[in-house]
């Protein structure tokens, strides 16, 4: 390899590991943030406060509501007789109410009529979506048992939850939460070290040698592309031993996804050190670019659910192209149309943003 | 070894949008000398530099920098001169080793002619402290002699030092001047800035810099014969009044320049005459003793003088 390559990199890697700051930045954060990901931004809801009004007499909805509290999404609130259960969901004591007919759930499915009432707090609207959707579940389920096939006022509902059967968010947030990282941490040390550089006056005597400009640039980023790639093998890694979360695709696929993310993101790091001007503006620099990138990525919310113009935007965020690769890979094994489509996205915008960078860096050397 | 001039340049003129920051400069400097940029903060010798390191490229005017131009965008340059800039040019975080082998990667050098350097530039600088120092450890001054051998090795015929001593203790500055004779007794050429005049005085030949022209140009003395062709004196009233005297003084015939200097001040005249005529009234209790001018009165004449 080239000595100058050589290096460089040499020079970065002793430079950033040497400082105890960055190893933990580079190996420390990762870890605990994607443990705090995995555990609390969890969009599985448990622990839901249900209150049950009855009839006396109804043995059929006390059946179902058995079942309610028997899936283990709900805990039991107790609800005095005469209780007005709107006011048990103001005052927050429930999030949700289930409301027997009048007359008895037994006495209006026997007319062919089975309505119950639910109520719910949805002022926490992802927290609604759940208990709406396991309730509809559970009233099927317990339709079809108490009245067979002939179970009218059954609606059927047949959702099948496919790859994450658990529906556990870790699954599903850890992939997402390690592009998320893999993407932070490059950028910012990328802007930082080549500012540092510019601040300090070293970067005068590296362009003070007789080097081409490409030779420079890739001595600054092949460094930090290293970094990023052993970055994103170390939160796999955490997340197949903390979460359990598979690669269930070849990992070589896994390898090309991640080295066309960190080549766009090493490149968007370098574009900031062009524009800024100390290291607290690329810092700033970065995370004006992070916040959005990571909103607009799929890793919380679907992108499929925003509005239009947004959802054009995202399109031109390498983060969701990478987020989509990882999951596919590691969740579902790697599908041949999403992984190319993808990685193609992914690998066209790495072209274009290493060649910004190189201009814009080339512009700014001289 | 030839003996063309290390540096020829000619009409040499930068521009920054409008602004010019170095304006039609022309000098040559020899093999094996000492030469000194002097001049205030922003009168181009930064700039010049930068020019004839390679770093920037001119927008009119020529240089050869060691015989070549600017035709390859400066990269033939780089490779035969070395440059300490006026930031500090180390990494503190890396250790002496460790700077040196980058120092040494920059510019391709082969590991074992870098050693063989590197040992050859330990002796010249004195240096014996171990490879695994950190840079951060080290005193001022051990730290500029380390960024000269860094600049060195890969040993070029000129060395650029732009102000070398900046922030360094008096007694390492004397130190660091000591090296750059040795250097230039190696058959190098060094070129440097400074704002000490002590400094100046140690060069070979000035180039006196103001707002991006070249204003005077020779050895020290030759400077301060041609700034003040005359006799100069040093006034002291010793606590006499003074300020009706020098009210006089300022309109006396064939005065050139009267300057303050602390509680003293320095009368230079065209001449002799002048200078007796003009000291004839003065108050008994001061003295006045004929100096000879330094090169701060240069300086202050030809620089400051121009912008009064």
């Amino acid at each position: 390899m080239n000595r100058t390559l050589t290096a460089f990199i040499k020079k970065e890697l002793t430079q950033t590991l040497r400082d105890v700051r960055m190893r933990a930045l580079l190996f420390g954060a990762p870890i605990i943030q994607l443990t705090i990901f995995g555990l609390a931004l969890s969009t599985e809801i448990k622990n839901i406060k249900l209150a049950v009004v009855s009839q006396p007499g109804d043995a059929v909805f006390g059946r179902v509501a058995d079942s309610f509290y028997a899936s283990g999404w709900f805990v039991r609130v107790g609800c005095a007789p005469g209780e007005d259960p709107y006011e048990l969901i103001a005052s927050g004591r429930a999030d949700a109410v289930l409301l027997a007919p009048k007359e008895g759930l037994a006495r209006s499915a026997e007319r062919g009529d089975g309505k119950m009432q639910l109520l719910v707090d949805a002022s926490n609207s992802t927290k609604a979506r759940a208990v709406e959707a396991y309730s509809k579940n559970i009233i099927a389920a317990a339709a079809a048992r108490e009245y067979g096939a002939r179970g009218e006022p059954a609606l059927k509902f047949d959702v099948r939850v496919l790859y994450n059967p658990a529906m556990e968010s870790s699954m599903f947030l850890v992939p997402g939460v390690m592009g998320m990282l893999v993407c932070l941490i490059t950028i910012i040390l990328t802007a930082m070290s080549l500012t540092r550089e510019k601040e300090m006056g070293t970067f005068e005597t590296i362009v003070s040698a007789p080097l081409s400009d490409a030779e420079v640039l890739l001595g600054k980023t092949v460094p930090y592309i290293l970094l990023g790639l052993a970055d994103a093998a170390l939160v796999v890694l955490a997340g197949y031993l903390i979460f359990g979360v598979p690669v269930r695709g070849p990992l070589w696929q896994l390898a090309l996804a991640a080295l066309a993310l960190v080549v766009n993101t090493v490149s968007i790091g370098t574009f900031i050190s062009t524009v800024a001007r100390n290291q607290q503006q690329a810092m700033l620099g970065g995370f004006m670019f992070l916040f959005p990138a990571i909103l607009m990525s799929g890793i919380m919310y679907p992108v499929e659910n925003m509005p239009k113009a947004v959802i054009a935007a995202a399109y031109l965020d390498p983060l969701m192209y990478f987020v989509r690769l990882i999951r596919n890979i590691m969740l579902k094994g790697g599908d041949a149309y999403v992984l190319w489509t993808n990685l193609g996205a992914l690998a066209l915008m790495a072209v274009f943003a290493a060649g910004l960078a190189y201009k814009r860096f080339r512009q700014t050397l001289n | 070894m030839n003996a063309a001039p290390a540096v020829e340049v000619k009409d040499l003129s930068i521009k920054f949008g409008d602004f010019t920051a170095v304006d039609k400069v022309s000098f040559s400097v020899n093999r094996g000398e000492i030469f000194g940029f002097l001049g205030a903060n922003g009168a181009g010798k930064t700039t010049t530099i930068r020019m004839l390191t390679g770093l920037l490229l001119p927008s009119s005017g020529s240089a050869l920098v060691g015989g070549l131009g600017f035709g390859d965008g400066g990269r033939g340059i780089k490779k035969i001169v070395g440059y300490m800039s006026q930031k500090f040019t180390l990494y503190n975080d890396l250790t002496v080793g460790e700077n040196l082998d980058f120092a040494a990667g920059l510019r391709k050098l082969d590991p074992a002619y870098a050693k063989k350097r590197r040992k050859e530039l330990f002796e010249l600088i004195a240096f014996n402290k171990p490879l695994s120092s950190k840079v951060a450890a080290l005193p001022g001054g051990i730290k500029q002699e380390l960024a000269l051998a860094a600049a060195m090795l890969h040993d070029p015929e000129i060395v650029f030092l732009d102000e070398p001593t900046s922030g360094v203790a008096p007694a390492s500055r004397a130190r660091f001047w000591a090296l750059i004779r040795r250097i230039t007794g190696l058959g190098k050429t060094v070129i440097v800035t400074t704002h000490y005049m002590d400094e100046a005085e140690q060069c070979g030949r000035i180039a006196l810099m103001r707002t991006g022209r070249l204003i005077a140009l020779g050895s020290p003395e030759e400077l301060k014969a041609s700034a003040f062709p005359g006799p100069m004196a040093e006034i002291d009233f010793n606590g006499a009044g003074s300020a009706a005297f020098i009210a006089g003084l300022e309109k006396a015939p064939g005065l050139l320049e009267l300057s303050p200097h602390g509680m003293r001040w320095h009368a230079a005249f065209a001449a002799k005459a002048a200078m007796d005529a003009a000291l004839a009234g003065l108050p008994p209790a001061a003295s006045a003793a004929l100096i000879k001018p330094s090169l701060e009165d240069v300086f202050i004449r030809l620089v400051e003088g121009a912008e009064r």
